[in-house]
């Protein structure tokens, strides 16, 4: 397991990895301490696990998470924030208080191992981060408001786009994300995702039922009961990957 | 003595007293008969059952919770219904103790009076009784704005930050493999502040020393966490030790200058503290941080933030009157500066 360690003190990211070294199996591949730097790292490392500080200058570690298109596992660290510790109990997310209790942290750990086991192996080929495809099994982080989510990508039925916010739409749930369509349609994985329109980004496998529409259109209905028009330009192209 | 008691003791005693004087100002005039004692005993007991049964109605039907507007008809209409009673009550009883003169008694100017008299008496009581209540719920509302008023005082108080405590704690833990003899000193400066905050707390004003103590052994403490991020200056008069100030002031000011000055900028910055005396006998305390206020319409944490400085100013205010200041500004386009003035004796001596 390969962790990235997220905090703006340089002890206490030395006390973490001093902890983390106990593990054999997790290896340390890089220390951030601040959010961009972070972000750096996650896209040239490609961590399967990054344990990241709430409080940080100028950017959260929430913010963090919402900057990034593809988000590893992730437990959260803070020394005390109400805001915070809230926001992990009401969403479930894994968490350590600091300073850290070993207990806690092997309970974290033996979590993460669970999780990377069920998962497949993200990043199997040596390609670089930044030119792989999203895919079903990747997940993103969203946030409003007080709730967030680690959603997979499997789950999320569809994309809409709003202004300068894409809805996302999953379960009972339909939070924004500040990204353009366009450019997250260039990361997700065509072969899951489609452009249904100029507005739309559907997930294949939630496609239940297609009908004709007027000028040589589509309307796609998927399960849910959500019914998303093709547009007349990517409709021939939808037939296409549908027949396939 | 509890409302209740209260109540039937006024109420016994009241009309008792109503039939008394009666008696007393009738036996001027002539000598009085065991049956008027009896007659007026009589009347007072139906005035006593009569404004019983109306508290009965007040209460079941909740005309304190009335506006003005709609207790006034309400209350009205009852005193003239019991008034109308009342007079049927006194013809009665006339009629029971043989004191009755038909040819005098309805007479309606006689009644008209007599029903106007009994108007009178159960305005009274009525007048009597919503003052009473209004007096009572006023006293209540004091008290318990003075217990509000209690708790907003002790939640003013400043306490430490428990992100501060917990933070300190994580940086000692690894400091102890780090460097064991900074470990064991963190380890006493962090108990230096917990017990001066524990003691602290409950006093008004403490020495000046004791306060820039541990504002010292706190920047120390962050040194440590922050390391080269934060630089720390002291520019201290002699004369500030003669000053008394209110505890965990200065404090907490050092903390909001490390939280928007250090902690929240990827580089960190500066602190500095100065001391000095005033020339109308008053001490001047300026806390200067590295950043700059933003507008506070941009300022998306603008409560939180706002609530620390309130305290503060609620705080000076409490404790010296007009005679304390506190001032924060932007200095050049670098620093920010929170200035607290305080006069050399505190409200209570002064």
């Amino acid at each position: 397991m390969r962790a990235l360690v997220i905090d703006d003190e340089r002890l206490a990211r030395k006390e973490l990895i001093n902890l983390l070294s106990q593990y054999d199996q997790v290896e340390i591949v890089g220390e951030a301490n601040n959010v961009d730097d972070a972000k750096e790292k996650i896209e040239a490392l490609s961590p399967d696990v990054v344990f990241l500080d709430i409080q940080m200058p100028e950017k959260t570690g929430f913010d963090l998470l919402e900057e990034l298109d593809n988000v590893p596992h992730v437990v959260f660290t803070t020394a005390y924030d109400e805001y915070a510790l809230k926001a992990f109990q009401v969403n479930a997310l894994d968490y350590l208080l600091k300073p850290i209790e070993p207990k806690r942290l092997n309970e974290a750990i033996e979590r993460l191992f669970k999780k990377l086991n069920e998962a497949p192996e993200r990043y199997v080929e040596g390609d670089a981060f930044s030119s792989k495809k999203l895919t079903l099994d990747d997940q993103v982080f969203v946030k409003d408001g007080d709730r967030c989510w680690f959603v997979k990508l499997s789950n999320v039925r569809l994309f809409e786009s709003d202004g300068n916010y894409i809805k996302v739409y999953f379960d009972n749930y339909k939070p924004m994300i500040h990204k353009s369509l366009n450019a997250l349609d260039e990361r997700l994985d065509e072969k899951s995702f489609f452009r249904a329109s100029r507005k739309h980004i559907i997930n294949l496998s939630w496609v239940e039922a297609i009908e004709p529409w007027f000028n040589g259109g589509l309307v796609v209905t998927l399960k849910g009961g959500d019914r998303i028009e093709v547009s007349r330009r990517q409709a021939a192209r939808f037939k296409d990957m549908m027949s396939l | 003595m509890n409302k209740t008691r209260l109540y039937w003791f006024l109420q016994i005693f009241g009309w008792l007293g109503f039939a008394l004087i009666n008696l007393f100002f009738l036996s001027l005039e002539r000598a009085i008969s065991p049956v008027q004692v009896g007659a007026f005993f009589s009347v007072a007991a139906f005035y006593l059952l009569s404004t019983h049964s109306l508290r009965y109605i007040v209460k079941k039907y909740g005309w304190f919770n009335l506006g003005f507007v709609q207790l006034l008809p309400n209350t009205l209409l009852a005193v003239a219904a019991l008034s109308v009673l009342n007079t049927i009550a006194q013809i009665l009883i006339n009629l029971i103790f043989d004191t009755l003169n038909p040819e005098d008694d309805f007479r309606l100017v006689v009644i008209s009076v007599s029903i106007f008299v009994s108007f009178l008496f159960y305005s009274l009581w009525v007048m009597l009784y919503f003052l009473f209540h209004f007096l009572d719920n006023y006293n209540q509302s004091l008290k318990y704005q003075a217990k509000i008023n209690e708790i907003q005082l002790n939640h003013l108080k400043s306490q430490l930050n428990p992100h501060f405590i917990f933070n300190a704690l994580n940086s000692v833990r690894a400091l102890v493999d780090e460097d064991p003899s900074k470990a064991k000193l963190a380890i006493t400066q962090l108990s230096n502040i917990l017990r001066f905050s524990l003691m602290m707390d409950k006093k008004r004003t403490i020495e000046f020393e004791n306060e820039i103590n541990t504002v010292k052994d706190y920047l120390n403490l962050e040194t440590i966490r922050f390391e080269e991020r934060l630089q720390v200056k002291y520019d201290i008069e002699p004369a500030a030790f003669d000053y008394k100030i209110p505890p965990m002031m200065l404090q907490t000011i050092v903390e909001n200058a490390i939280k928007h000055g250090i902690s929240n900028r990827v580089k960190g910055g500066m602190i500095e503290i100065k001391c000095k005396e005033g020339i109308t006998d008053d001490l001047i305390i300026q806390v200067k941080n590295s950043g700059q206020l933003k507008s506070q319409a941009l300022s998306k944490k603008k409560e939180r933030e706002g609530h620390g400085i309130n305290n503060t100013v609620q705080r000076l205010k409490l404790i010296y009157g007009d005679r304390a200041s506190f001032k924060i500004y932007n200095s050049d386009n670098e620093f920010v500066v929170t200035e607290i003035k305080i006069p050399k004796q505190n409200l209570t001596l002064g």
